[in-house]
């Protein structure tokens, strides 16, 4: 699946912490367009680093990242939010607003790049209905459960079709059943052409699911498995 | 556009949302601007009536003894060009000695007794002058003075001064005043925004990962301050519309002694200055307030 120019390329890309913890140590890495990629490691191996890093929210130290084509160390401030919209993301905790329903929180990403509320109805929907939600678009976040929760959040990342969904921990949260129907659905969007990378601890899921495995440990890249499995 | 609609949408929301800060914020915009208001009434009455008063105070010029009719022209011409010379009328000697006569003698009888036919002030025509500006009295006088055929200049400096000074005291004491609640309306704004991006600190995070741009984050939180000020003009000024004829009323019915002198300036000429003066000192400490909060605030 992997093409000859990879979507995303990090070229001996070190991360450093201003008080000086050095999280990401010349890690190479390459992702095609349309992979699966799991990245595990124990706290601290910097795996939240790189996709903050890749979000371009924690800066390079030194070294090159590459995504779509974009050298991200170059980006200026006002490009981020344009080089955010290639990207969708979901995180462990949700991070859903309690003060809007299903609807709002999946429609708050169409509105922030300017598309019209006629498009907003349609894309959403369908979105909610790809994560089987649409009976529940005018529910609150705290009236769902986690699982759910964890589904509008990926139609959230989803709604404006990035090429890349980059998703930290996003089983952290959910009971097993809840945590295979979210990979389930990762699997889905990954299907569809997205490139999806996920960040976790949850080594069941990794045996089980058979992806590419990106193994951290204290900032280095120690292994990179085309079908790998839980490194411990 | 959709931008704006949106943070339109969303300043509302922030304002109701903190609405102990708003209301603090308007109503200190407003007590600031009612200020503002009365100063200003108060200033530029006090000038309506300072130009009023200034009009009556002149300069009057006498002339050397004997000097000619046509020179005497020639100094009335010269002083028509000094700046802020406003009027210059001519009384000659005979209108002088008539004047005197009716406001110092009441019995005719006893002055034509004494004097004849002869008039005592025959050296007396002189030119009485009159300032746009008072503040100028000085300079004119020496200007007068130095001109040939000029024997003497009487100003009234005293007065003249006085009623500048008074003018420029309002003025410092009312700016001084009005620029610390100024201060303390921008630093009311400041914090009823800073509170509002905190409590909206997760929904601006998300809004950062999804790809909003910093002008769509910002416009909610500048269109509240906007709003907050504004809000916090339009009351003092309607409030100063119905107070401001009112209060001339009732000056005019309880200080009815003063009324002679006292010239009020309509309430419709004091809102040509006023009405724009407030508006867009509220919209400019809203948006000035807001814009510091969201800049120390926002910045990633």
């Amino acid at each position: 699946m992997e093409n000859s120019t990879p979507l995303i390329a990090l070229e001996d890309v070190v991360v450093r912490y201003t008080a000086g913890t050095e999280a990401l140590k010349k890690v190479n890495l390459s992702v095609g367009k349309g992979e699966f990629v799991f990245v595990v490691g124990s706290s601290g191996s910097g795996k939240s680093t790189l996709i903050k890093t890749l979000l371009g929210e924690v800066p390079v130290t030194s070294g090159s990242i590459r995504v779509s084509g974009k050298q991200l160390n170059k980006l200026k401030r006002k490009e981020l939010p344009y080089y955010r919209r290639m990207l969708g993301v979901v995180f462990q905790e949700f991070r859903l607003l309690e003060d809007r329903n299903v609807y709002e929180n999946v429609a708050l990403a169409q509105r922030v790049i300017g598309v019209s509320n006629e498009r907003i109805k349609k894309n959403v929907s369908i979105m909610l209905d790809m994560v089987g939600l649409n009976d529940k678009s005018r529910d609150y976040p705290q009236e769902l459960s986690g699982g759910e929760q964890q589904r509008v959040a990926i139609a959230r990342a989803m709604v404006n079709r990035p090429g890349i969904l980059l998703a930290d921990e996003p089983t952290g949260n959910l009971d097993p059943n809840n945590s295979w129907e979210i990979m389930t659905l990762l699997e889905e969007m990954n299907k569809l052409g997205t490139t999806v990378i996920v960040v976790t601890h949850n080594n069941e899921i990794v045996d089980r699911m058979k992806k590419r495995v990106v193994t951290l440990h204290q900032g280095n890249l120690i292994s990179d498995e085309a079908q790998g499995g839980y490194v411990q | 556009m959709k931008t704006l609609g949106y943070g339109l949408k969303q300043g509302m929301k922030n304002i109701w949302q903190n609405r102990l800060f708003s209301l603090a914020a308007i109503g200190t915009i407003a007590t600031c601007l009612f200020l503002l208001g009365i100063f200003y009434a108060l200033l530029s009455n006090f000038q309506h009536m300072v130009y009023n008063a200034e009009s009556t105070v002149g300069i009057t010029v006498f002339f050397e003894e004997g000097l000619p009719q046509e020179q005497i022209e020639q100094i009335g011409d010269q002083i028509k060009t000094c700046k802020t010379v406003e009027k210059v009328t001519y009384v000659s000697a005979q209108e002088a000695w008539e004047k005197f006569q009716k406001e110092m003698y009441s019995d005719e009888g006893a002055l034509e007794d004494t004097f004849g036919d002869e008039n005592p002030l025959k050296d007396s025509a002189s030119y009485e002058v009159y300032l746009s500006d008072v503040s100028n009295q000085e300079s004119i006088v020496r200007t007068i003075s130095d001109m040939e055929g000029v024997r003497k200049v009487n100003g009234s400096s005293t007065v003249a001064n006085g009623l500048s000074s008074f003018n420029a005291l309002i003025a410092y004491v009312s700016a001084t005043i009005v620029i610390l609640l100024l201060l303390v309306s921008v630093f009311l704004i400041s914090t009823a925004v800073a509170t509002g991006i905190r409590v909206r600190k997760d929904e601006i995070s998300i809004m950062q990962y999804i790809g909003a741009t910093d002008a769509f984050i910002k416009t909610p939180f500048i269109i509240e301050g906007v709003v907050i000020g504004l809000t916090g003009a339009i009351i003092p000024l309607i409030v100063l519309w119905f107070l401001y004829e009112k209060l001339i009323d009732f000056i005019l019915a309880h200080f009815s002694v003063l009324s002679q002198w006292l010239a009020f300036v309509p309430v419709a000429e004091e809102f040509k200055v006023l009405l724009p003066l407030s508006l867009l000192v509220g919209v400019g400490i809203g948006f000035a307030g807001s814009a510091m909060s969201v800049r120390k605030h926002l910045l990633r």
